[in-house]
């Protein structure tokens, strides 16, 4: 089973191979150091973002509201430093940022267990809510005059690699692990895969599923936070259709929306995939209508592909009666 | 969600309705008394926007300096809402508003129900994005209807002719567009190709950032990977221009691109001071709407206008920042 996980990382990771070695020869500068920090510093929220998706998209649920919750974490953080010298208050508005974030997502996770309602409403409802509140917090100004110390940690690079991008980075590392290495991890999927057998199991799937959606929105704080530190204001309509970039991620990176598929290094590489594509357009000169035109065909045939290399798993592991369709068992 | 927008927009009719001085509870919305104030209804694109708010806000503050009529605002949900606008206008004709000053979210789509408005004896003004003037001629209120507002062209202009003497000439350019469609867009991108023209500039990339401060920054990054001699950017807003100003910062060119921009919102007031931004434009946008309500009550007192009536624009530099 781990072969064939690796296998469909691969697969994205050959993808991500052939669309660079692509773009070294047609767009412009694309090969430059410079270029390279670029991408890794535009491809970090959505990487941060898809970090948290990827937990939630695997207990089968969906995160709409990312984009608006990112904007409220963000205002309301940003009014609390703003003008502000004191190292205090900037990791108290920082940790402000998270902890807003980490309540937006337990509200969502929250909801949809205890009525039973589909996430995907009810985060669509947290999106309006999100994005409201936002507004109305700062009066839809946009915050600006950010401590210095942040903006300093936004053009920070380290080794060469953009600070901020160390912290996707990071973070991407540890839901690997958490994923991949821990019995918390192994919960996740094994709901997506098969809710009931979980809870005959004895453990309480509500909470595990609860928890994931809070890691989303832990990953939103920190987003916002990076946001703040990369363009020094923080404003109550930025992050708009983010949800949609950073589930776009997810898919590409292998899993399923059904739930119970997908990975970590997945998931990562489908946003550098998504970044590797929109840095290289641009390069190219390729027009704003027809870079979109090609986003969207490229979101198409990854899961196009996904699914024939589904079916073709799926005729491998033949030898046993398939009896429900749903590939429950590919990725434990 | 749009409902409630529009059940709170109701209510808010319905209660300066109520609100009439010297009217008697009795006589819900009738046809107002000599003597009485005029009603004028302001119809708005999404009040979720800064600079909307801003319309918002010095509308009522003039409305309340000026005394001699009553306002009411009604906004929509984004910039989009089409449907709820035109419900909107609808809903003033029928609480028998005197005027309507209105920024249409569509430049097509409003002229109907603006038509029906302007049969009832409704006066009506139109502000922000300009009507257009065909769908307007072919309604029959081609000549009823005065658009005021700024030359957003022009003004784009300007800001890029003080690019132009920062640069100097040849030198590579790029511009920052707005929303494709928008006509304020449109028109910024074309007063900024005039400049280029004008100052004998080099223009290597235009795209669209949608506004944004962080689509800017991706997108001017990779402006400036592919074209590394850029020494100038034309943003369409300011928050783009922030985008561009921080991509700058990043690829350690501070000082080296000059940024020409448009708006004038708070946030950019240090780039100009400290000069990396030559010059940003304020159209008064606070004012733009209490500038059409005075055109408004001229027209309910017997004026008539038509065809543009340009206002204030006032480009701001380092010598002249407040």
């Amino acid at each position: 089973m781990i072969k064939r996980l690796v296998l469909g990382e691969a697969g994205i990771g050959v993808a991500l191979v052939v669309l660079a070695g692509f773009f070294v020869i047609a767009a412009p500068n694309f090969a430059t150091e410079q270029n390279l920090r670029n991408i890794m510093t535009q491809i970090t929220l959505n990487t941060v973002l898809a970090v948290g998706m990827t937990f939630v998209i695997l207990v089968g649920g969906i995160d709409l509201s990312v984009g608006s919750a990112m904007a409220l974490c963000a205002v309301v953080s940003g009014t609390m430093m703003a003008g502000s010298h004191s190292a205090v208050t900037l990791l108290g508005a920082i940790l402000v940022s998270v902890l807003v974030g980490g309540v937006v997502g337990w509200i969502n996770g929250f909801v949809s267990e205890q009525w039973r309602v589909p996430s995907f409403i009810v985060t669509l409802a947290m999106l309006n809510v999100a994005r409201g509140a936002a507004e109305r917090y700062t009066d839809a100004a946009t915050i600006y005059n950010l401590p210095a110390a942040l903006n300093d940690f936004g053009t920070l690079t380290l080794l060469g690699v953009p600070a901020v991008f160390w912290v996707a980075l990071l973070l991407a590392g540890i839901g690997w692990f958490v994923l991949s290495r821990t019995v918390f991890g192994r919960l996740i999927y094994a709901t997506g895969n098969n809710e009931e057998a979980v809870r005959l199991s004895g453990h309480k799937t509500s909470r595990i599923k609860i928890a994931a959606f809070m890691i989303a929105g832990l990953t939103v704080g920190i987003a916002a936070v990076l946001y703040m530190a990369r363009l020094n204001i923080a404003s109550p309509i930025l992050g708009q259709g983010y949800e949609l970039n950073a589930i776009a991620a997810v898919v590409i990176g292998g899993a399923s929306l059904m739930g119970g598929r997908g990975s970590m290094a997945g998931t990562f590489l489908g946003a550098c995939l998504l970044g590797v594509l929109t840095n290289g357009l641009l390069l190219m000169g390729v027009s704003d209508f027809e870079r979109q035109i090609i986003t969207g065909l490229v979101i198409l045939v990854a899961v196009v592909l996904d699914a024939y290399r589904l079916r073709l798993a799926r005729k491998l592991a033949v030898t046993q009666p398939a009896k429900e369709p749903v590939p429950a068992t590919v990725a434990s | 969600m749009n409902k409630k927008i529009v059940a709170v927009a109701g209510l808010a009719l319905a209660l300066t309705a109520c609100g009439k001085e010297g009217g008697t509870t009795a006589e819900p919305a009738a046809a107002p008394k000599p003597g009485e104030k005029p009603g004028v209804c302001l119809v708005m694109k999404s009040l979720a926007n800064e600079f909307f708010q801003q319309m918002q806000k010095g509308a009522e503050e003039h409305a309340a300096k000026r005394g001699d009529l009553t306002l009411s605002v009604v906004g929509i949900q984004n910039e989009t809402d089409i449907d709820n606008q035109v419900a909107a206008v609808e809903k003033c004709v029928t609480q028998q508003a005197k005027a309507i000053v209105i920024a249409p979210a569509d430049s097509r789509a409003l002229v109907a129900p603006l038509k029906r408005a302007v049969d009832a004896g409704v006066k009506v003004v139109n502000i922000d994005v300009q009507l257009e003037e065909g769908a307007m001629k072919a309604a029959g209120i081609g000549d009823k209807v005065p658009f005021v507002g700024p030359d957003n062209r022009e003004g784009a202009k300007q800001s890029g002719m003080e690019l132009v003497k920062a640069v100097g000439k040849d030198a590579e350019v790029v511009i920052l567009e707005g929303n494709p469609g928008a006509a304020n867009a449109a028109q910024r991108k074309a007063g900024f190709e005039d400049a280029i023209k004008e100052g004998g500039l080099k223009l290597v990339d235009s795209k669209t950032a949608h506004w944004e401060t962080n689509e800017a920054h991706t997108v001017f990054s990779n402006m400036l990977t592919a074209h590394p001699n850029i020494k100038g950017v034309l943003a369409g807003n300011d928050n783009m221009a922030l985008g561009a100003l921080k991509a700058i910062d990043e690829q350690g060119k501070k000082g080296q691109i000059k940024v020409a921009s448009f708006d004038n919102i708070p946030a950019i007031a240090q780039y100009v001071k400290d000069g990396s931004v030559v010059a940003t434009l304020d159209q008064y946008g606070a004012q733009q709407a209490a500038n059409g309500i005075d055109y408004a009550m001229k027209m309910v007192g017997g004026e008539n206008f038509s065809g543009w009536q340009k206002t204030e624009i006032k480009l701001i530099t380092k010598d002249n920042l407040g």
